[in-house]
């Protein structure tokens, strides 16, 4: 078997006296999906925010791309091959659209300007908002806003993807669009760990889901197994909590 | 209190534009058709009042000509001493402030601990004692240390008042600066700094194309509230030597004994410059809070 991209080895992270990771261990293989759920509080964005040193752990093993994250001297080099993708979006709000996807591109991988114009381009033709590209953020809608924001992550050739709840600031309606973006990326090839309780994508897309609640790991496995027989007592509450909504 | 927390967050372009669904608001290209309500092209009423006051001084200068002409002429290098000294100052305070702030934000302990030592120190004299600090104590200070160092450049330091009234105006104003760009950079959501962090940028690069640009845009304002400040406390270093426009108005009053048309048209001179730089300054917002850059 090959190396996995990501190696999460019993690691622990806390806020004072929030103990948000209480020994986690996850291996992800290039082209995994893997789909995070689990209560409010269960550490599922700490996790991610740990992946690319947003957050620094305390114990425990990381190596990302075959970087050891504790100590890494170039944290950068790190963060440029993960692309990370937040519930608010976060995109630049002084920048057009596509100064927003071009940025990063010069500033950090020093493309030339027109180089980055065009893969900017098309990666808007991608997630479907070619027509959008001299726009503000603020004048997009939520989905329009996200879209752009994974097209951002993508414009930097991350070999990982990080969703941290996507689709869950966004209106019913524009969730899909968002979605479909994700499924598309995730029939690629592309390696990604996505946190979501929108079940239908992980039965869609996931190779494995992962249930975290306090801090730790309570169970995983494929998304149908994971979500028709839960082996866990925990994983069923929670589950059949999920899917009343 | 932070003057901050009267501004929006990130007003970001576009901000009038309505939601879906929310009636919507005539847009510039469509009041742009009506006659007279075109707002790109209309001037800012209130330039009236810069271009009134202009007026009543040059009809005092043209019909009154005795003194005011007189007065006028006396105190026109101390004109140009004020602008010069603001516009100088300015600058640097705008350097000092831009330093301040990322060092009152900075993690590091060492480099936090000295700028908000700097800024509780400074904001807690007043501006006045320190101009008089800078011009009267400040150059022994420097004499002493030089004669006990031998360096006879430093031991033989003469005071340069101009030079010292532009260190004491920069520190000062530097001090309330940094507070202004620290808590401009403190309303970018944090957010920001997270995704660009996550696309590979380091903290400066970051901070020079992420932050900073957002950052500006909200503290124009009260930036902009601090350079007329700052003009009209450059009347203060007219008590260390320098030859402003307050110390010439003082000095030609010493002579002709006619305070009421002497301050009188001091006053109104200083007016004009405060009023054309909040004119400019209000111009400046309306095109940095519209469109792009
Ligand atoms: N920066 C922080 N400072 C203090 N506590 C934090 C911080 N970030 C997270 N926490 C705490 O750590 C715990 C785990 O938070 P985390 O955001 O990882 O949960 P989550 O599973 O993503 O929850 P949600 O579904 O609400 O997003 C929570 O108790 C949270 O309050
Ligand atoms: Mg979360």
């Amino acid at each position: 078997m090959a190396e996995p991209i990501i190696h999460i080895e019993n690691i622990h992270k806390s806020f004072g006296h929030i103990h948000a990771l209480r020994g986690v261990s996850l291996d992800v293989e290039v082209g995994e999906v893997v789909v995070i759920f689990g209560p409010s509080g269960s550490g599922k964005s700490t996790l991610l925010r740990c992946i690319n040193h947003l957050e620094v752990h305390e114990s425990g093993l990381l190596v990302v791309h075959g970087i050891h994250l504790k100590g890494a001297r170039d944290i950068n080099a790190v963060r440029r091959e993960v692309g990370m993708v937040f519930q608010s979006f976060n995109l630049f709000g002084h920048l057009t659209v596509m100064d927003n996807l071009t940025l990063a591109q010069w500033v950090v991988r020093k493309r030339p300007k027109a180089e980055a114009r065009e893969t900017a381009l098309a990666l808007l033709a991608k997630v479907g908002i070619s027509e959008k590209a001299d726009c503000y953020p603020s004048e997009l809608s939520g989905g329009q806003q996200q879209r752009v924001a994974i097209a951002r992550a993508l414009a930097m050739n991350p070999s990982i993807m990080l969703f941290d709840e996507p689709t869950s600031a966004l209106d019913p309606e524009m969730i899909k669009e968002v979605l479909d973006v994700m499924q598309t990326l995730a029939r690629e090839g592309k390696t990604m760990v996505v946190v979501s309780h929108e079940m239908g994508f992980a039965r869609a897309a996931a190779s494995r889901c992962i249930f975290m609640d306090e801090g730790q790991i309570v169970e995983e496995g494929p998304p149908d197994r994971l979500f028709s027989a839960p082996e866990k007592e925990r994983t069923r509450t929670f589950l059949s909590k999920v899917l009343q909504l | 209190m932070s003057p901050l927390g009267l501004f929006k967050k990130t007003g970001g372009p576009g901000a009038r534009r309505p939601a879906p669904g929310e009636d919507p608001v005539p847009t510039r290209e469509e009041l742009g058709r009506v006659p007279g309500a075109d707002l790109g092209y209309r001037l800012d009423p209130w330039w009236w009042l810069v271009v009134a006051i202009t007026g009543l001084v040059i009809a005092l200068i043209v019909w009154r000509a005795d003194p005011f002409l007189d007065i006028f002429l006396f105190v026109r290098d101390g004109v140009v001493v004020t602008i010069v000294l603001t516009l100088s100052s300015f600058g640097l305070i705008l350097i000092v402030g831009l330093l301040g702030g990322l060092g009152r934000i900075a993690r590091n302990p060492v480099v936090h601990f000295v700028a908000s030592l700097y800024v509780e120190i400074v904001r807690g004299i007043p501006l006045l004692v320190q101009l008089i600090w800078w011009y009267f104590a400040a150059p022994v200070v420097i004499q002493a240390v030089g004669t006990a160092l031998h360096i006879s450049a430093l031991a033989e330091y003469r005071a340069n008042a101009i030079l010292l009234a532009i260190i004491g105006l920069v520190v000062c104003y530097g001090a309330y600066m940094s507070e202004i760009f620290r808590a401009g950079i403190l309303s970018i959501h944090r957010g920001q700094m997270e995704a660009a962090r996550s696309l590979g940028m380091n903290y400066f690069q970051a901070m020079r194309y992420v932050i900073l640009p957002q950052a500006m845009r909200v503290v124009l304002p009260p930036v902009g509230n601090e350079f007329i400040m700052l003009m009209k406390d450059t009347s203060l270093v007219s008590v260390v030597a320098v030859a402003d426009l307050t110390r010439r108005g003082r000095e030609f009053m010493a002579v002709h004994f006619n305070p009421i048309e002497v301050w009188t048209l001091v006053a109104l001179l200083y007016l004009i410059m405060t009023l054309f730089s909040a004119r400019f300054i209000a111009w400046l917002e309306k095109r940095r809070g519209v469109g792009s850059s």
